[in-house]
């Protein structure tokens, strides 16, 4: 079956979605043209169906993403795949601010960096970035894994509750709370099965895992300086 | 949440209505008021001053005194002013003064009439225009898509911190210092606690506006001695909340984020030609083609400064 075309344009973005919600119903696979980055693009997508958006889109792309899958043919704009709940997100260029904030389960998938916050409060799911993952990427993360193969920016994984973040490749600085530990063999292949549907896995990789140290768990007098970090 | 866009061209052009499509294009992160800072071609001498009357039934008188103040530091109107014919109570109005003797004292002095006229932007080619409503809006009553000019500043706002006003909106000029304007995304915790350091300096302030504050800080320490960049840094280091603002000058516009990477910034620079905004969907109003370099700022405690090249040249 060929692909249905929408075309975004300078069209109210609330028809453009009507239009992928029934091209969806009719289990059509979609693509998305002339995007010019604009917001909440392929918001509640439900499952099966499948979409590719031409160029860059704007915020909130994929948003409460319910079992689709999602392919970004660029950038992505801010909160990329928020709250998403399953399916599964490519990112073919930059993901933006907060990608998966708050997500609950399925994968994104960012070939290039992503930008600060990402995975802000994820509660489960996981996150792939080849590049570079942000400024406090994992920032307050309820659950889940953020898997950076490219470094990460400053205040990493700052106030992570009890997700993971993982990284290869040199880290500018731990946020606080942060602690790196040494994973296990059986926690690689974890990660790793993550990483080979997408064709990345790589047995080499010197990991760096890093996990909540538990401190900023209950309130403590001792630790009022970490509360009171900046 | 507000929208600011920056805009520098080779060589002057339609700036106005670059800035009016940047803003249009993210109308929807403040809506209550939009407003634009345009460096125009410069003068050799004399000053555009753009200011705000809040009774439209007294511009005559509101004129004649704010030309009798001019007289008074050996200045005049040197044109006819100008203003917008709109049927609202407030008014905005355009003149062109002689280079008063002292531009501080002068402005100090015409503040004395604030309550009724107050003075918007000075400068040798700077203009400030703002008003309640949104981009197309603003631009239509003011006639933004016309001007002339190198560079210039958009802001659309979404009041949080004071009250909706056509004068409280963006940009704000650095009250007294000619030619200097700032849009700003964000909001600062410690304002007042600066704004009352400034105001023992002797600077005032005509607004609440949070934002009002950032170009004169920013300002003073260029008076200091400071030079833009290290003002800059210093601003990251010592004002505290969440901001992306964009400072104008006759020759540059610089900018500053946060520690926190909290207000993002979007750029595409295509030799020398910036165009600068909060939103990636509004470069692109002004931007063609899928395959520009979109740069992002999304990192913390960034800041940078881009050069006006040709200030003169003919379109």
């Amino acid at each position: 079956m060929s692909d249905v075309v929408i075309e975004v344009g300078d069209r109210p973005v609330r028809e453009v979605h009507q239009d992928i919600q029934e091209a969806a119903k009719a289990g059509s696979s979609i693509v998305v043209t002339d995007t010019r980055s604009r917001h909440n693009l392929g918001v509640g997508l439900p499952k099966g169906c499948k979409v590719r958006f031409e160029g860059s889109v704007g915020y909130y792309c994929g948003g409460l993403n319910n079992g689709a899958i999602i392919e970004i043919e660029n950038n992505a704009g801010w909160g990329c795949g928020e709250a998403m709940a399953d399916g599964h997100i490519t990112v073919n260029g930059y993901a933006g601010m907060s990608v998966g904030a708050a997500m609950l389960g399925g994968t994104i998938h960012v070939t290039g960096d992503s930008g600060p916050r990402a995975g802000v409060a994820m509660k489960g799911g996981n996150i792939v970035v080849e590049g570079k993952i942000g400024y406090q990427s994992g920032f307050m993360a309820h659950g889940g894994k953020i898997i950076a193969l490219g470094g990460a920016g400053s205040s990493c994984a700052d106030a992570l509750w009890e997700g993971e973040v993982w990284v290869t490749g040199d880290i500018e600085d731990l946020g606080v709370d942060a602690v790196v530990t040494e994973p296990t063999a059986e926690q690689v292949a974890e990660v790793d099965a993550i990483l080979a549907p997408l064709g990345l896995k790589d047995t080499s990789r010197d990991w760096r895992r890093i996990v909540a140290g538990q401190r900023l768990w209950y309130f403590e007098s001792r630790d009022a300086k970490a509360w009171l970090m900046i | 949440m507000c929208g600011i866009a920056g805009r520098i061209l080779n060589a002057p052009g339609k700036i106005g209505r670059d800035l009016v499509e940047l803003m249009d294009a993210q109308e929807h992160r403040g809506a209550d008021s939009t407003g634009f800072a345009i460096y125009g071609i410069p003068r050799d001498s004399g000053f555009i001053v753009r200011a705000m009357g809040f009774n439209r039934e007294m511009l005559s008188k509101d004129l004649e005194d704010f030309t009798s103040v001019l007289k008074e530091h050996g200045s005049d109107l040197v044109e006819d002013p100008t203003w917008d014919d709109s049927s609202d109570r407030h008014y905005s109005v355009r003149l062109v003064i002689k280079d008063p003797a002292d531009i501080a004292r002068w402005s100090h002095d015409a503040d004395q009439i604030c309550k009724r006229l107050e003075i918007q932007s000075v400068g040798r080619s700077l203009e400030i225009i703002k008003d309640t409503g949104g981009a197309y809006v603003v631009a239509d009553k003011h006639g933004v898509r016309d001007m002339v000019g190198t560079h210039g500043l958009g802001h659309a706002r979404l009041a949080t911190e004071s009250d909706v006003r056509p004068n409280a909106s963006h940009p704000f000029w650095a009250r007294p210092f000619p030619d200097v304007a700032i849009v700003h995304n964000g909001q600062i915790t410690d304002y007042y606690t600066w704004r009352n350091r400034l105001e023992h300096k002797g600077y005032r302030f005509m607004t609440y506006n949070d934002s009002e504050l950032i170009a004169v800080w920013v300002s003073d320490r260029m008076k200091e001695g400071l030079s833009m960049e290290e003002a800059l840094t210093r601003s990251i280091e010592e004002i505290d909340g969440v901001f992306t603002f964009m400072i104008g000058q006759p020759d540059k516009i610089g900018w500053a984020k946060d520690r926190f990477a909290m207000k993002p910034l979007v750029v595409v620079d295509e030799n020398g030609e910036i165009a600068a905004a909060t939103e990636e969907q509004s470069v692109r109003r002004v931007c063609e083609g899928e395959g520009i370099s979109i740069i992002n700022y999304d990192g913390p405690g960034l800041h940078g400064i881009w050069g006006v090249g040709n200030r003169r040249a003919a379109a």
